[in-house]
């Protein structure tokens, strides 16, 4: 949806050399935006918490305390303690792993599946275009948290079946981005030229067209993962995600919003904790899409050097 | 009255009627002083007249036909607009309503009652004991669907001998037929023209304090004052009006409350209990109910087949903190059914509680390791996953591990319907009669026996004390049941909540009631 193809036939045939100047051109370019910089580091401390989250989680997540219930953030409780006692600042951070983990893997599968559609829809044309961009038409009219919901209808509620909802909601965007960059491809010389000394389809498909949709896909990978995540979020927060007494972050906001009177910490905490992610991700997408457009990327340089 | 079963037998998206009902807690030590205040102006006779009562209910009455309801928020509105025969007094004792006295023929098989003298419908007909026969007729009847069939499962005919005579053969002795049929308003008397014309959906008409105006989603439910209600002679019902509103969202309704734009609230969330009782300008009275909280083991699955493990459980879990975690210590933990004072109540708990020790040695008895129990839950009911996570810590004590699964409540009648389950969690509220406490759940052919129990001698007790006039004796007969109940785990108890209303100090005259029926017929707005 972000990307525009037309450049891409312009480094398509482009020899090595260049192309490695071109990924340090977009090393360059992200570091220069403080914010993409600045999501990066959120992101790779969120990984880090995710990965050793029990050691540094001062107290377990199902260490259930009746009189220290609803107190506010203070030195023993950094986030303070919900309705039973446990403490916030542990759950929040166990918490990361599902997000991340959701968002990871339901990404992956939409990539997994929408990327081939994609491929052969824009490659073949035709009818297996019609049929496949239809379906994904279909998937995309209907609203995702909807149509997530429904999956979870059929499928039963559960983490597992959360991120096969989020990754069939997702799938249409990247078939059509890949669609799309393939149409363009498609028609270049060099696909001509490589059809011409007989190469099979999947061999143009592959070592000709594939490396020169990863752009936009790339984009659209890292805005994917913070609408993933919020959609887990909310389908925590309905109670269809992560089963209760685990830490989800959506669930604990659900939880805290019957006590936002007596104890606002405990849907304070777990929405900032959404808020910065999503907005890392879409930090870094933003600089991500800025350093791979060729257009946008003069422009930001300009800036920079300016 | 078991709104809870009703909306366990009518239908997956009744759940929200029972939310309210089971949220409410309540607390044994009571507010004496403020009981006190609301029931105890009597200064003039003057101010007790006048004004409409704002009332916020938290859900949305599905409709109006009392006999085909599940929905409590129904029951709030339609309390007020009908009459049973007989109905349960302060003490939830059974007193005269429609009809002014009852008698019963030496073999226990004929009831005879004379229906009260001058009361009309709201229509301005006479009401004559045809209409009694007509009503009971039409819950009996398989194709009116009548949620309640179930309580007439003794009565053979219902029949009007003449004008006030209405007579009531049974097949065999039924000493709970006046539970049966005053409990609630399940059982209402309803003329027969709004049935036929088809507007008992829409435009209820009683014999009750409050006639029915109407129903819109702006205007919400609006009754105004009886003035031939056939208790008028007694200056009752004292309010112009009442005026059900629906507010869904408790911290919105709380508010509305504590802003003075509602005058009562049907619930109070438990964890804002304790602000509340310091705040002068509302009232929060708690009672207790005959509402109990348990979990139930799937006796047709191992390893909960074998009494030792289901034991175990019962023994290991700290009823005290279940209930302080979910009701905010407005519930008194019990190991059995029956709340504390009243004429059923069965003191017995057999089980040390909280003995991690005594529980580990009975798993070890039975020879069970790395146990995982699911706990079939909802969020429609939230208490029910507050214990569960709860549940699941103490359990973890014992190496037993608690898997929670939390499902909309559709899907968890039909999982326990389908007997897919390790251990289901929730509440029946609005017992009166012991019947209501035991048969259903625990007669090996009880319709919601979905543990699989199967205990000859309970059966046999059961069945017994069903038709057992002489009340001391019948009792005998319960407490023996539910010994053994209680023993093997059949249900495992974990708590009483009590029943929570709250109003404006302007409020008089109302009282929460132990079977939380919503009687507005003696309220009065001060001022």
């Amino acid at each position: 949806m972000t990307a525009t193809s037309s450049r891409d036939d312009h480094y398509a045939g482009e020899p090595i050399a260049e192309h490695r100047s071109r990924l340090r051109a977009t090393v360059d370019t992200i570091l220069l935006n403080r914010l993409a910089v600045t999501g990066l580091i959120i992101l790779l401390l969120l990984v880090i918490a995710a990965a050793i989250g029990p050691l540094v989680a001062p107290y377990g997540i199902n260490e259930i305390s009746i009189p220290d219930r609803l107190q506010g953030p203070s030195a023993s409780h950094w986030f303070g303690t919900d309705d039973l006692g446990r403490d916030l600042f542990s759950r929040v951070i166990i918490g990361s792993r599902v997000s991340l983990m959701v968002g990871f893997i339901a990404v992956g599968i939409a990539l997994l599946i929408g990327v081939p559609i994609g491929l052969a829809s824009g490659f073949y044309g035709g009818a297996v275009d019609s049929w496949l961009m239809r379906l994904m038409d279909i998937l995309f009219a209907l609203p995702a948290i909807l149509l997530a919901i429904a999956v979870l209808a059929v499928l039963g509620p559960g983490i597992g079946n959360a991120m096969i909802a989020i990754g069939i909601v997702y799938t249409p965007i990247f078939a059509r981005i890949t669609r799309g960059s393939v149409l363009t491809i498609k028609e270049s010389v060099f696909v001509s030229a490589a059809r011409s000394l007989g190469a099979t389809d999947i061999r143009i498909l592959r070592t000709h067209i594939l490396p020169n949709v990863v752009a936009p896909i790339t984009v659209q990978t890292s805005l994917s993962l913070a609408f993933a995540i919020l959609a887990e979020a909310a389908l925590s927060f309905l109670g269809l995600g992560v089963q209760p007494p685990d830490p989800a972050w959506g669930r604990m906001l659900a939880e805290g919003r019957g006590f936002f009177e007596q104890a606002p910490w405990m849907a304070i905490f777990p929405g900032l904790a959404i808020v910065i992610t999503v907005m890392a991700f879409n930090f870094v997408g933003d600089g991500l899409r800025d350093a791979l457009d060729p257009q946008q990327r003069s422009v930001i340089e300009s800036r920079g050097q300016g | 009255m078991l709104f809870l079963a009703f909306a366990l037998v009518a239908s997956a998206c009744s759940g929200d009627d029972g939310i309210d009902v089971s949220d409410a807690p309540a607390d044994d030590t009571g507010d004496d002083d403020t009981s006190d205040d609301a029931t105890g102006d009597d200064d003039s006779g003057d101010s007790r007249s006048g004004g409409v009562l704002l009332a916020a209910q938290g859900a949305e009455p599905d409709r109006l036909d009392p006999h085909l309801t599940s929905a409590f928020a129904s029951f709030q509105v339609l309390e007020n607009v009908y009459d049973t025969l007989v109905q349960p007094g302060a003490d939830l004792s059974m007193e005269g309503a429609l009809a002014e006295s009852w008698e019963v023929s030496a073999d226990n098989l004929t009831w005879t009652f004379t229906m009260r003298d001058g009361v009309t419908w709201h229509n301005g007909r006479a009401f004559t004991a045809a209409d009694v026969e007509y009503s009971y007729n039409r819950i009996l009847d398989p194709e009116a669907g009548a949620a309640n069939a179930w309580r007439f499962g003794s009565v053979e005919s219902v029949s009007a001998v003449d004008d006030t005579t209405l007579e009531i053969k049974v097949s065999r002795p039924t000493p709970n037929l006046l539970v049966s049929i005053g409990a609630f308003k399940g059982m209402a008397i309803v003329p027969r023209e709004i049935v036929e014309d088809g507007t008992i959906d829409t435009q209820p008409v009683g014999t009750g304090p409050f006639k029915f105006v109407s129903s819109s989603p702006d205007q919400g439910i609006v009754l105004e004052r009886n003035d031939d209600y056939w208790r008028a002679d007694e200056g009752l019902p004292y309010l112009d009006g009442v005026t059900f509103t629906q507010i869904p969202d408790q911290t919105v309704k709380l508010t509305n409350l504590q802003t003075g734009e509602v005058d009562w609230v049907d619930t109070v969330p438990p964890q804002q209990l304790a602000g509340l009782e310091g705040d002068d300008s509302l009232v929060v009275m708690r009672v207790p109910g005959g509402d109990y909280h348990y979990f139930a083991l799937n006796q047709n699955r191992p390893p909960f087949d074998n009494v030792l493990v289901r034991q175990a459980i019962a023994t290991a879990i700290n009823r005290g903190e279940i209930a302080e975690a979910a009701q905010f210590g407005a519930a008194t933990a019990n190991q059995a059914a029956i709340p504390a004072g009243t004429f059923w109540t069965y003191d017995y708990s057999p089980f040390p509680a909280a003995d991690t020790d005594a529980a580990a040695a009975l798993l070890d008895e039975a020879g069970v390791t790395d146990l995982t129990i699911e706990f079939l839950v909802s969020s429609e009911f939230p208490e029910t996953v507050t214990q569960a996570e709860v549940i699941a810590a103490q359990l973890d004590a014992i190496g037993v591990a608690v898997e929670i699964r939390d499902v909309d409540f559709g899907t968890w009648l039909d999982v326990q319907g389908s007997g897919e389950f390790d251990a289901f969690m929730l509440s029946w509220i609005g017992n009166i009669d012991p019947d209501d406490f035991y048969y259903a759940q625990h007669h090996s052919d009880g319709g919601f026996n979905f543990q699989g129990y199967n205990n000859p001698d309970v059966d046999e007790l059961l069945d017994a004390a069903r038709v057992e006039t002489d009340e001391s004796a019948r009792k005998a007969l319960y407490e023996e049941a539910a010994t053994a109940i209680i023993d093997d785990a059949s249900y495992i108890y974990l708590y009483n909540p009590e029943n929570i209303n709250a109003w404006g100090a302007n409020v008089q005259g109302y009282v929460v009631r132990g079977d939380n029926a919503v009687r507005f017929e003696e309220t009065w707005l001060d001022g």
